[in-house]
């Protein structure tokens, strides 16, 4: 099977010489169809960045990332355009949802941005409406919404064009509790339902708990990686792991398992 | 480090703020060009002509100051808050940093100070240029040879420039920074949008944009039919439903937005985002977009008025005579006159000296019958009905007792004039109507009736009408004028006056005298000689000097407003529209995660900037139609009425050459906008 996602020596370098810093420091890894894979890392470790790059927010300084079969690198203009609209959806932190919009508008930004007639995605909009429970708000403005609400709007907007991967940038970062359960649970039936491919990025060990796969990642090299072991290994038991990981994390890469 | 800062963030508001720099810049001509008035070659030339009118003209200069200081503060309280707010997160951080709140008030005051010296060193010399060339461009255009060319730089009207111009800077400046300085620093750090404000039900709205509608309609009704200015109420109504209905139309306007927003086609790039973002502007500034949409009324309005005003008032006819000599009863009164001037040795500056006689019908005294011309009349009735032959019906119906003007006077006007000779036999007479009463149309049509030479009766004697209309003017004096009167061979006219006239004894200046210096100059020294004759005259100039000060003082005034209303309600406009764009840049970043290019970006931004200046635009354009035409009609005196067509045409190509500094403007916030949201493409570090 291809990877959807290939990224091969991945570097981001800001800076001159002296006072460079290396944000990314050659990461290699991929993302097969049907993945949830999680990057996990402290603030400043590169995660951010990396999805940037992925995201072509920022250009790396060397290195490929190749999405289906294709070297981003390489995408201009309209292609480009394309690829951040359909090819990955973005799911932020803080929703970025526009506050001057309703959720159904804000839902079909992406098909206004993209040229695809609504009614093609209409049945769309609806399913995933009733799947993310977000019928009740959709002609509602952000400003009336829980902050669950807002990020299952913000959801909805990044799959609606059903993209080749969602990227997720700390999803449960601005949301309580009971509001990120819900969410992940959302988003793990999304990739157990429609085979929807999910990198997220997390500081969350509970949010990343339910991945298949974390990537942890310190001063811009990945230094370890967990694998769940489904269905032998319960969400719980994967959950410990990650906060043995974690607190190794804190001590550098000489406290490593 | 402290004075490092001022220089930097003052140097760098002028960078990045052009349209700020170019408010102020604006706000210092406006100053000068109002103050130094009185020093424009035209000025000055009035106040020797026409030296009371001036006076009073003058006195109401400080008013007009006071009124330019008073308007222009808003524009730069809205520029100066434009300022401030895209600078709020720096203030927030040097509070953070400790900076205590009124060395950041002092900061920002020396700042303030520092861009306001550097307007000032480039703004006055820039000012007292353009003075300059409006002084030139309207003695060229009132004509040069007449007025002559003044340096018309005042130390005065720099001072005060200066003076007015710091005053409304610092009384902008201590209102923004005080309110700045008492926000919250949590506040200043972050950028927040406007938010979604409480909606009512669209059934309010809906009402009133009908209510606007209505209210706007019947006060166009009332000025375009003139019963605005039969009385002080009729105006005041008519400016209150204008106001009213303006203020009722923008607020309602979301009504109409949400009905577009509802069915239109969603499928254009960004077609929802540019709505609700304009949705969202007529939401939260409707009174604001109305305030601009009614100077930009003004504007237009005071701007067709005053082209239209200078048009009609600086059509001059072509200029015969140079002097008139009044007082004259008798024949010896103008050998009186003659000899006057050879005692003072002042024949010789003329090179044509000649009576002008007009008297009444003394052999009558029925002056409501005296004359008739009933043929004529029925012509006039039999044609096509229009305008010009109602007033014409209408005029001659009172001409019932005429003027007599001898043909031997008339033709030796027609020789200085350079026309050639009337001919009349005996029991002819032409029509003499000064050209302020009739015009090229109402001219043609009863020259068409005069070829078939009419018959009327002069005092129960039949005569017949021949020739054409003749329009050249007896006198200098433009307000001495005949609305209708005969010219007839000279017998006649001792018959019919039985030797009771009035004598004008008119004068062409000599061309050795007019070559020597410019007419004013020649003009002037010879008024100084001739009154120490004692004699009574009337001079081409002062006949001139009235007209200009007609156009100088609507036309002048009215323009001058014009230009500081459409600059300031276009200021407005685009520094709204930029501030919003800038409180709003989270949704721009949010729109390129999601894929939008640079481009579609831009393109969005600049419908919404076509909107949003179109909107109030489009208003006020529609409203001056009538405005400018409830203007003219209401203040322009009955004979300047009967171009009125012409007028409203001038004035439509005035608003037209108004869009296009419109259309200037809304390229120039466009290009602002496009610098904006390529900085916004560059990714930012959010953590």
């Amino acid at each position: 099977m291809e990877p959807v996602l290939k990224i091969e020596s991945l570097k981001k370098y800001y800076g001159r010489s002296k006072n460079q810093t290396k944000a990314l420091d050659g990461i290699t890894f991929q993302v097969m169809p049907g993945e949830f894979l999680g990057i996990m890392g402290s603030s400043g470790s590169g995660k951010s960045t990396l999805l940037n790059c992925i995201a072509t927010v920022i250009q790396p300084t060397s290195g490929t990332i190749t999405m289906n079969g294709r070297a981003i690198q390489e995408l201009k203009g309209a292609a480009l355009a394309d690829y951040r609209g359909k090819e990955i959806g973005y799911l932020f932190q803080n929703f970025e949802l526009l506050d001057n919009l309703t959720g159904q508008e804000n839902i079909l930004l992406p098909l206004s941005l993209h040229g695809v007639p609504e009614k093609e995605s209409k049945k769309r909009l609806e399913q995933l409406a009733s799947y993310l429970e977000v019928k009740d708000v959709l002609h509602k403005f952000p400003a009336q919404m829980s902050g669950g609400q807002k990020q299952r709007i913000a959801a909805a907007r990044a799959l609606i064009l059903k993209p080749g991967i969602i990227l997720a940038d700390e999803p449960t970062g601005a949301l309580d509790s009971r509001n990120a359960k819900a969410l992940m649970e959302k988003l793990l039936g999304l990739n157990r339902q429609e085979q929807a491919t999910i990198l997220m990025v997390t500081h969350d060990s509970n949010a990343a708990s339910y991945c298949r796969r974390i990537l942890f990642i310190q001063d811009g090299v990945i230094f370890h990686e967990l694998r769940r072991s489904i269905p032998e290994e319960s969400r719980q038991e994967f959950y410990t792991r990650i906060l043995k990981v974690m607190a190794q994390l804190g001590g550098g890469s000489a406290n490593v398992l | 480090m402290f004075f490092k800062l001022i220089s930097r963030g003052s140097r760098r508001n002028r960078k990045e703020n052009s349209l700020f720099f170019s408010s102020l810049l604006v706000s210092v001509l406006a100053f000068y060009m109002i103050l130094s008035l009185s020093h424009q070659d035209v000025m000055i030339f009035l106040t020797r002509m026409e030296s009371d009118a001036v006076d009073k003209l003058m006195t109401i200069i400080p008013v007009f100051y006071g009124l330019t200081l008073f308007i222009l503060f808003f524009l730069i309280y809205y520029a100066g808050k434009y300022q401030l707010e895209r600078r709020r997160h720096e203030f927030g951080v040097c509070l953070m940093l400790g900076m205590r709140r009124v060395r950041l008030f002092a900061m920002l005051l020396i700042e303030d100070l520092q861009s306001s010296l550097i307007v000032l060193i480039i703004g006055l010399p820039a000012a007292v240029l353009l003075s300059e060339l409006v002084s030139l461009i309207t003695a060229r255009l009132v004509g040069i040879g007449i007025i002559g060319h003044h340096i018309s730089f005042s130390f005065r009207a720099v001072l005060w420039t200066a003076a007015g111009f710091l005053l409304i800077k610092l009384m902008a400046f201590l209102i923004l920074s005080g309110r700045i300085s008492r926000q919250e620093i949590g506040s200043l750090l972050v950028e927040t949008p406007d938010g979604v404000k409480k909606q009512m039900p669209a059934l309010v709205y809906g009402a009133s944009v009908l209510l606007g509608i209505f209210c706007l309609t019947v006060a166009y009704g009332l000025a375009i039919h003139g019963e605005a200015w039969s009385g002080v109420r009729q105006m005041g109504l008519t400016v209150f439903l204008g106001l009213l209905g303006t203020f009722a139309f923008f607020w309602g306007l979301r009504f109409p937005m949400e009905l577009a927003l509802r069915s239109g086609k969603h499928n254009r790039k960004l077609h929802v985002f540019h709505l609700r973002q304009i949705q969202e502007t007529v939401i939260h500034r409707s009174s604001t977009l109305a305030i601009c949409s009614l100077l930009i009324l003004a504007a237009l309005c005071c701007f067709g008025t005053g082209v239209s005003v200078f048009r009609f008032y600086g059509e001059s006819e072509p200029h015969v005579l140079d002097y008139t000599f009044t007082d004259c009863e008798e024949e010896k009164d103008t050998e009186f006159i003659r000899q006057t001037l050879a005692a003072y040795q002042l024949d010789t500056c003329f090179s044509d000296l000649f009576e002008m006689r007009t008297g009444y019908i003394r052999t009558t005294e029925d002056h409501e019958h005296a004359f008739r011309m009933e043929p004529l009349m029925s012509a006039l009735r039999e044609l096509p009905a229009s305008t010009d032959t109602e007033v014409l019906l209408n005029n001659l119906g009172y001409a019932t007792y005429p003027h007599l003007i001898p043909l031997e006077d008339y033709n030796r006007l027609l020789a200085a004039a350079g026309l050639p000779k009337l001919t009349l036999d005996a029991k002819e007479a032409a029509i003499y109507m000064d050209s302020g009463f009739t015009n090229f149309e109402r001219t043609k049509l009863l020259n068409r009736i005069l070829e078939t030479e009419p018959e009327a009766i002069l005092d129960q004697e039949t005569i017949h009408l021949t020739g054409t209309v003749q329009t050249t003017s007896l006198v200098t004096d433009r307000s001495i004028t005949l609305a209708f009167a005969l010219i007839l061979p000279d017998e006649m006219f001792e018959t019919y006056t039985q030797g009771t006239y009035n004598i004008y004894l008119n004068g062409i200046l000599a061309d050795e005298e007019t070559e020597q210096d410019n007419l004013m100059s020649v003009i002037s020294d010879l008024n100084q000689r001739l009154d120490k004759t004692g004699l009574s005259y009337e001079s081409y100039l002062q006949n001139m000097g009235r007209q200009l000060f007609y156009m100088v003082a609507a036309s002048y005034i009215t323009i001058y407003l014009a230009i500081i209303f459409l600059i300031i309600a276009n200021t407005v406009i685009g520094v709204q529209f930029l501030m919003s764009q800038q409180k709003t840049n989270r949704r721009y970043r949010t729109l390129i995660r999601l894929g939008a290019a640079y481009d579609v970006l831009c393109r969005s931004a600049r419908t919404q900037i076509n909107w949003y200046f179109g909107i109030p635009a489009t208003v006020a354009a529609f409203s001056s139609l009538f405005g400018v035409r409830s203007l003219l009609g209401g203040l322009l005196s009955f004979d300047a009425r009967s171009n009125l067509a012409e007028m409203m045409f001038l004035s439509a190509a005035m608003i037209l050459g108004l869009c296009v500094i419109e259309y200037i403007y809304i390229a120039a916030v466009k290009r602002s906008s496009d610098r904006y949201l390529l900085t916004l493409m560059v990714p930012m570090r959010e953590e």
